[in-house]
């Protein structure tokens, strides 16, 4: 058997470490991105748009994508082993000025400038959700609208051709659609957050978003009347039997299967639904459409509810140049954002996306957004993520025993007395 | 051909290359296992003691307030409790179903060979896998469960295992039964094999019932096969993270919670890495007591079977 010598083996460890060291310079054109874009056309999509920026530039992108889910979990975990990516999607909001307040994000406002991405991005986003501690930190990327999507085929059977703006109309459409034998609400709870836009517009509609503000920085209780109202015109729903049963069984797609197979009427969903139906083959304004959630309260001003996600740079980025390079391209660029708003069923962040783009469905979702009053973080991105994990909770606590919900409440207020102080 | 030179020289030489290569191989697996291991293992107790969340390098030494939190944390008692039944149900229902199937099986049934490979494939699959087909088994609409109490009834029958907070804990604890009963079964059946047949033989002569034969005979000689048994099925539960991940996330609202899962929740969904690692020494406190009981048990058993 022939040995390997001492000088080879330290002849080959030198030269392997000689590797390791030269390779960060030839690094340089390389970005590293990690996404959550992981569904089955958001993954090709934002593949295509990465390699139009490396066709437009010298920049060779090496992309980690991460599940929805595991992505909260995973961002954390490369964070603490002080190994975050160069670029990473992030949502916009709570979440970010949570890294923010913890200096793991690298600030873009010269960058930001030079491009004159003031002109570009539509300004009710940049407004709420590019700034943090006074500094520009996120490029938005799409931004989603939440509104009451439903089956057209299901609604025209039960005779109803207008759909309502106001809380009674609502409840009269409920009531027609039950009395028809159709369940008028679908939700899947299983994973918590579908539940919380109901709690954010209810809040909305009936406090308004200055409250609604303070409740999501812990300036007001859970235990105030404005929550014990809205949770209780949540409460009459249930209690109807508007809802499909044993919503915290389902996930958001299998209520989204339950209204377009006519299971169920309507369910509150942000616009990626869209996606999620386009690829099932189902047409948008013919078999399905949305209409904003109804007001409640005269002289509240109306909000849309949705997440906004954007792209972010790691405080420790090794190519801060190709980083904001990327970001640039990906929001300037508008083949790019026509694109990954199409695939995605998502609104584009760039106001020079020609509106031609979306479909009837979207399209309305674009003018619902630019008529609204505010825009607002849905509840997991408003609220610091302590404070949300006992929200979610609640939300889907709730939907299992609503007769509890005086003693929900009553511990969602302590709990998140308490989280608030972490 | 002229054989080797033993020169005390060339002995001393070649005992050094032995050592030079010995270290050399050892180097990696203990790197391995000092930096995936050791090094987490004493960080977590080195957060436990701060408020990090684990995106900040600003952050403070807080002293005990992390373990104080515990006592106060009503989720962390709860998780305790499920704790504790998912490890005596996940080391009690394996051991005596993986026993009684072992007796049928070792009796001369028709196909007992089909049937052990049968009842030994769960342990072939992934927690993943288990937890995915048990969600289909639980869903209450089309579910297999559901689908069969109705068959069975008649009735519509549409309760959500694994959506209510009642049964969600239980329901995940019998899909991991059902994975892991293959392997106390084989491990019986071997134990099952040592046995000598005389023994059986003369006892059935004597009047003994089948009955007291297992429990006077067969049980006291498998003490060494439940050994392993009680073991793997220990250490098997005390790792048990991922079908209830898969499964019920420690859901609904927290009513799956065990340490470990409340542990994962309160670090990387709350982001208090601090108070996430003083659960986790908590943890690694109990599993050290349980492991120390364990093995003194074993001791006793030893002296007295040998």
């Amino acid at each position: 058997m022939k040995y390997i010598n001492r000088r080879t083996l330290l002849g080959t460890l030198f030269a392997l470490a000689f590797i390791g060291l030269t390779t960060p310079a030839l690094a340089q054109s390389e970005v590293t991105i990690s996404h959550y874009f992981t569904g089955e056309l958001g993954l090709k999509a934002f593949g295509e748009q990465m390699e139009k920026f490396e066709a437009a530039t010298s920049y060779k992108m090496k992309n980690s994508p991460v599940g929805h889910e595991d992505f909260k979990t995973d961002i954390l975990v490369r964070a603490s082993g002080n190994s975050l990516p160069d670029v990473f999607s992030y949502w916009a909001g709570a979440r970010v000025q949570f890294i923010a307040d913890s200096e793991s994000l690298k600030p873009i406002d010269q960058m930001w400038n030079q491009a004159g991405l003031d002109k570009i991005v539509a300004k009710t986003v940049a407004d709420s959700a590019t700034m943090y501690n006074g500094k520009r930190f996120l490029v938005p990327f799409n931004y989603h609208y939440s509104g009451m999507f439903y089956n057209t085929k299901v609604m025209a059977d039960a005779g109803i051709t207008e759909m309502p703006t106001d809380w009674n109309g609502f409840l009269a459409l409920c009531k027609e659609l039950k009395s028809n034998g159709i369940t008028p609400i679908a939700l899947g709870s299983k994973n918590r957050w579908p539940a919380q836009f109901w709690f954010d517009y209810l809040l909305l509609r009936s406090a308004g978003p200055d409250y609604r503000a303070q409740l999501m920085a812990g300036k007001a209780s859970y235990d105030d009347p404005q929550v014990k109202q809205a949770m209780g015109m949540w409460k009459a729903l249930v209690d109807a039997g508007y809802f499909i049963e044993s919503a915290n069984a389902n996930t958001w797609t299998d209520a989204s299967d339950q209204v377009a197979r006519g299971d169920a009427a309507m369910t509150l969903m942000g616009t990626w639904i869209t996606g999620y139906w386009n690829g099932l083959g189902l047409v948008p304004g013919a078999d399905y459409d949305f209409f904003p959630f109804p007001s409640i309260m005269a002289g509240v001003p109306s909000a849309s509810v949705g997440p906004v996600d954007g792209l972010v740079i790691g405080a420790n980025t090794t190519n801060p140049k190709g980083a904001e390079e990327f970001l640039k391209f990906m929001v300037s660029d508008t083949g790019v954002q026509a694109a990954w708003s199409k695939a995605q069923g998502a609104l584009s962040a760039n106001v020079n996306v020609d509106a031609s783009n979306y479909n009837s469905v979207m399209l309305k979702a674009f003018e619902t957004v630019k008529n609204s009053d505010a825009f607002a973080f849905n509840y997991d991105l408003a609220t610091p993520p302590p404070v949300a994990e006992v929200g979610l909770s609640m939300f889907a606590r709730f939907m299992d025993d609503p007769s509890r919900v005086d003693e929900i409440m009553k511990q969602t207020a302590q709990d998140v007395a308490g989280a608030f102080k972490e | 051909m002229r054989g080797p030179s033993w020169s005390p020289r060339n002995k001393a030489g070649m005992e050094r290359d032995r050592r030079f290569w010995r270290i050399v191989l050892l180097t990696p697996p203990l790197l391995v296992f000092a930096v995936l291991i050791v090094w987490p293992l004493l960080s977590s107790f080195y957060y436990s003691f701060t408020n990090w969340n684990g995106f900040s390098s600003n952050y403070q030494f807080v002293g005990l307030s992390n373990f104080q939190k515990i006592w106060t944390d009503r989720l962390f008692f709860q998780a305790t409790i499920n704790t504790i039944i998912w490890m005596v149900s996940a080391l009690l229902l394996p051991t005596l179903l993986g026993l009684v199937l072992a007796l049928l099986l070792d009796s001369k049934v028709r196909g007992r060979k089909f049937f052990k490979t049968i009842f030994y494939l769960p342990i072939c699959l992934s927690a993943i896998v288990v937890g995915q087909i048990w969600i289909w088994i639980y869903q209450p609409n089309w579910g297999l469960l559901n689908t069969l109490i109705e068959e069975i009834t008649g009735d519509r029958f549409r309760y959500a295992w694994l959506a209510k907070p009642d049964s969600a804990l239980f329901s995940v604890i019998i899909a991991w039964s059902w994975q892991q009963t293959g392997l106390s079964m084989v491990i019986y059946l071997a134990g099952l094999t040592a046995i000598p047949s005389e023994i059986l033989e003369s006892s059935a002569s004597e009047g003994a019932t089948t009955w007291k034969r297992i429990w006077y005979i067969i049980i006291p000689l498998l003490v060494s096969s439940t050994t392993v048994v009680i073991a793997l099925s220990l250490i098997n539960s005390l790792k048990g993270f991922d079908i209830l991940y898969v499964m019920t996330g420690g859901g609904p609202f927290n009513s799956s919670d065990t340490l470990a899962m409340h542990m994962y929740n309160e670090s990387f969904k709350k982001y208090l890495i601090g108070y996430g690692s003083s659960i986790s020494v908590v943890l690694f406190l109990i599993a050290l007591i349980i492991i120390g009981i364990y093995f003194r048990q074993l001791r006793k058993v030893d002296q007295i079977y040998g």
